[in-house]
């Protein structure tokens, strides 16, 4: 009788792993960023998908070009990209021309994400920088609303101001804006912005999958409440009806549920996290009511991103084992320490 | 109610619980290897050509970190010579030739009433009996319940079996509960406590409700339920979870006055006292795609793992890995011809199936690795800094307390080697200690030789 051999795989442990993998996380992002979509089509038409569309496919060409043009293993199949893709279109006004988010991809792509090494390496949110690019670049475009469907009837022009920028100017807002029109998406704004419910929505389902924390969007989004709550008001406005038009209009939730929570550009720990989102709510109401700008979401994202990995080194959290008076006690010695080297010195 | 910790996953269970236990035929010939502890290997104290009982002592070293060898059947011994050890390499085993009569030794008799309550007679019976941690540390028992005497005033015994696949503590709890309450009462007894806790997780409902109607209260025994969750049986997570103390970073469970022995052990503890039989047999799982099935199986140590999938009916798909122990905390054996041991808790054969492993791992810095981490370590920049053989900045993140249970290496969406990467670095951490040692004791040495020099 012979006996069989058998060759082994050298294993890493563990020899099992989650089904999740990074494309199953991706995935989730694109589901929970469906109903914010279905609002867009609803208000501007489905017209207003030719910029979504272009700004997916170009998005994944770049990320595929360039990974080919230089001989790097592909990596269009974790489909990063088309959240990227998904996300720039989302910041754009509906009535974007087909090309200027293929402009913005290609500084998202290649410049913000590929050429600091890919998913996961990059410092700024690739869509956030490619939408600062297309702002600085084409302000005039950037800046143009489309009048959504809900408020035709309402009004004659086809495009409109945003209740954020009747607010900067201190104008009161139309009377047809309620606040509940506001809440299910019947205002003027990015596409993809202007439905709080869809985005809280998609943000309840990122929660429940455990794709994100609750720490950056409840602090993001609580620090700009209590904010504009205190900084708020003006000869048109109760402080009551600035904050809750704050909450309602502009990027705030798209910023807080989908672009502030970036994996690659905001910190890992829960503290850190805290940090962060309370930072982008601060920086958020400065620019809004200090600021040269009616919004600041996508600025006061892109300045924390900055911060995310200092975050992170600051706020390192306490292990398993070690008790808050271990910690006060480690930091006692030391200072004992420091104080007897010194006392030595000056001996 | 047990107390909760940070993190832990809930991998794929895969358990077969209701497959019941067969037992599986010793082969023609065992190959008992001679370390099968942690601490000093044994010295084979038989030789070629003596026939040897089932259960007579066949290997024994008088180091206190150590715990003696005994024959898993009864007939004559053939060899003794470097064969595969389970964990790699080759190493002295004694190879018998079984007779199939399992002629009893009558070396270590049941311990007499008076004993039995004695806490020295039960300790050097445990050293004798050879047990040693069968959950698969392998740490000797005598030696742990004595270096704990003084210092622990909880004693646990361990019996969440989180580990995907094995069923094998479940089946003993099922099988002897009576047997296993008795084994943890002399546990408790050997270690001068009125109290044990056993720590049973909630997915084992049947057993929890079993052990509670033979009265656990009358062997000092407390059941306590505890939340399903993986790694529930790791020491210091059990530890947490019953009494609510933390272990600290680098101490031992004695240091919070705790010892946590597994159920296997309770229940071998009581064959050796109650019917003196010493450890040479155990209940395990084998299981995986290869194998294409779940199988309970009671096995005598030394069993070739080949022999066991040709009695289990063989393998329906080529394997390409052969687990030791659980999936997520087992390692990994390379050859075939290697046999079971005391601490083998599972058997797993593995094809591409289980794999999930991919070519270019990537970290999307998605932090799912800091919410599973059970000892609150930051993964993800342990590994960062170990990229970068930044040592200092890998002991700020304490990568030497990571208690490798695998969960951050689970999740991980990226699949990168978390896990694998901590161990590496803690085997780079103490080659770089035994250089440094090494190179403070040449100085020391020149120093000492300048002195001499200077002095003459």
């Amino acid at each position: 009788m012979t006996r069989k051999e058998y060759t082994f795989d050298a294993g890493y442990q563990p020899q099992v792993r989650a089904k999740r993998g990074t494309s199953n996380i991706m995935l989730d992002v694109i589901i929970a960023l469906i109903p914010a979509i279905c609002v867009g089509v609803w208000q501007f038409g489905f017209k207003a998908l030719i910029p979504v569309c272009t700004s997916v496919l170009s998005c994944v060409f770049f990320e595929w070009a360039y990974r080919k043009l230089l001989h790097k293993h592909a990596t269009i199949g974790d489909l990063s990209a088309v959240v990227t893709g998904l996300l720039l279109a989302m910041t754009l006004p509906a009535n974007a021309p087909f090309w200027l988010p293929i402009i913005g991809a290609l500084f998202a792509i290649v410049f913000v994400k590929q050429l600091y090494g890919g998913i996961g390496t990059n410092f700024l949110n690739p869509a956030l920088a490619g939408r600062a690019f297309l702002f600085a670049s084409y302000a005039m475009l950037m800046t143009q609303w489309t009048t959504p469907n809900g408020l035709k009837g309402s009004v004659d022009a086809i495009t409109m101001a945003t209740p954020l920028s009747s607010m900067k100017a201190g104008v009161a807002l139309p009377e047809y804006f309620t606040v509940a029109d506001m809440f299910i998406g019947r205002m003027p704004g990015c596409f993809g912005e202007i439905s709080a419910a869809a985005l809280l929505l998609g943000g309840i389902y990122l929660i429940c999958r455990k794709v994100i924390t609750w720490h950056i969007p409840v602090a993001f989004i609580g620090t700009v409440a209590v904010l504009s709550l205190i900084f708020g008001g003006g000869s048109e406005y109760s402080h009551v009806d600035w904050m809750v038009y704050n909450l309602l209009s502009g990027g705030l939730m798209l910023g807080a549920i989908f672009m502030a929570t970036d994996y690659s550009t905001s910190p890992t720990g829960f503290n850190a996290r805290l940090i962060y989102g309370a930072g982008c709510g601060i920086l958020t109401v400065v620019i809004r009511r200090f600021g040269g700008y009616p919004e600041g979401v996508s600025f006061a994202i892109l300045i924390m991103n900055c911060c995310a990995w200092f975050l992170d080194q600051l706020t390192q959290r306490r292990q398993f084992g070690v008790s808050r008076e271990d910690v006060k006690a480690k930091k006692a010695a030391a200072k004992a320490a420091k104080k007897e080297a010194k006392e030595a010195a000056a001996q | 109610m047990p107390f909760k910790y940070h993190g832990g996953v809930h991998p794929n269970y895969m358990k077969a619980p209701d497959v019941p236990v067969i037992s599986i035929t010793p082969p023609p010939q065992v190959v008992v290897p001679m370390a099968q502890h942690i601490g000093a290997p044994c010295k084979p104290i038989v030789a070629v050509g003596d026939y040897v009982t089932m259960g007579q002592k066949i290997g024994d070293n008088p180091a206190p970190v150590s715990a003696p060898i005994h024959s898993p059947v009864s007939g004559k011994v053939i060899a003794i010579e470097p064969r595969p050890h389970p964990l790699g390499d080759n190493i002295p085993a004694v190879v018998i030739e079984n007779d199939y009569q399992d002629t009893p030794c009558t070396d270590l008799a049941p311990l007499t009433e008076a004993e039995l309550q004695d806490q020295e007679a039960i300790l050097t019976r445990i050293r004798e009996a050879g047990i040693v941690g069968m959950g698969g540390a392998m740490f000797p028992t005598a030696f742990k319940i004595r270096g704990g005497l003084g210092k622990v005033d909880t004693l646990i015994i361990n019996g969440a079996e989180c580990e995907p696949y094995l069923n094998g503590d479940h089946w003993t709890m099922r099988l002897h509960p009576e047997e296993l309450l008795k084994g943890i009462q002399l546990a408790r007894i050997a270690s001068g406590l009125d109290k044990a806790y056993y720590g049973i997780e909630k997915n084992k409902q049947d057993a929890i409700d079993l052990l509670n109607s033979k009265n656990p209260a009358q062997y000092g025994v407390e059941i306590v339920p505890e939340e399903v969750k993986y790694p529930q049986g790791g020491e210091k997570l059990q530890i947490k979870a019953i009494t609510n103390r933390e272990v600290k970073p680098g101490g031992l469970p004695a240091g919070v006055g705790c010892n946590v022995i597994s159920t296997q052990t309770a229940y071998a503890i009581y064959r050796a006292c109650y019917e003196g039989v010493p450890c040479y047999q155990r209940t395990l799982t084998m299981g995986g795609s290869a194998l294409g099935k779940s199988v309970n199986a009671t096995v005598r140590v030394g069993t070739p793992i080949r022999y066991m999938v040709e009695q289990v009916g063989g393998f329906v798909k080529e394997p390409r890995k052969i687990v030791l122990g659980g999936p997520m905390m087992g390692l990994i054996c390379s050859n075939i011809d290697a046999v079971n041991i005391k601490g083998t808790a599972g058997l797993l054969f593995f094809t591409e199936e289980e794999d999930r492993n991919v070519e270019n791992p990537t970290c999307i810095h998605c932090g799912q690795c800091l919410q599973v981490c059970p000892m609150k370590l930051e993964p993800v920049y342990m590994y960062k800094y170990f990229q970068k053989r930044d040592f200092e900045k890998m002991q700020k993140y304490h990568i030497l307390d990571c208690i490798e249970c695998g969960c951050c290496s689970y999740n991980c969406p990226g699949r990168l080697p978390l896990t694998h990467t901590f161990k590496t670095a803690k085997l780079l951490f103490a080659a770089r200690a035994a250089e440094e040692k090494a190179r403070a004791e040449a100085a020391a040495k020149e120093a000492e030789a300048k002195k001499e020099a200077e002095a003459k």
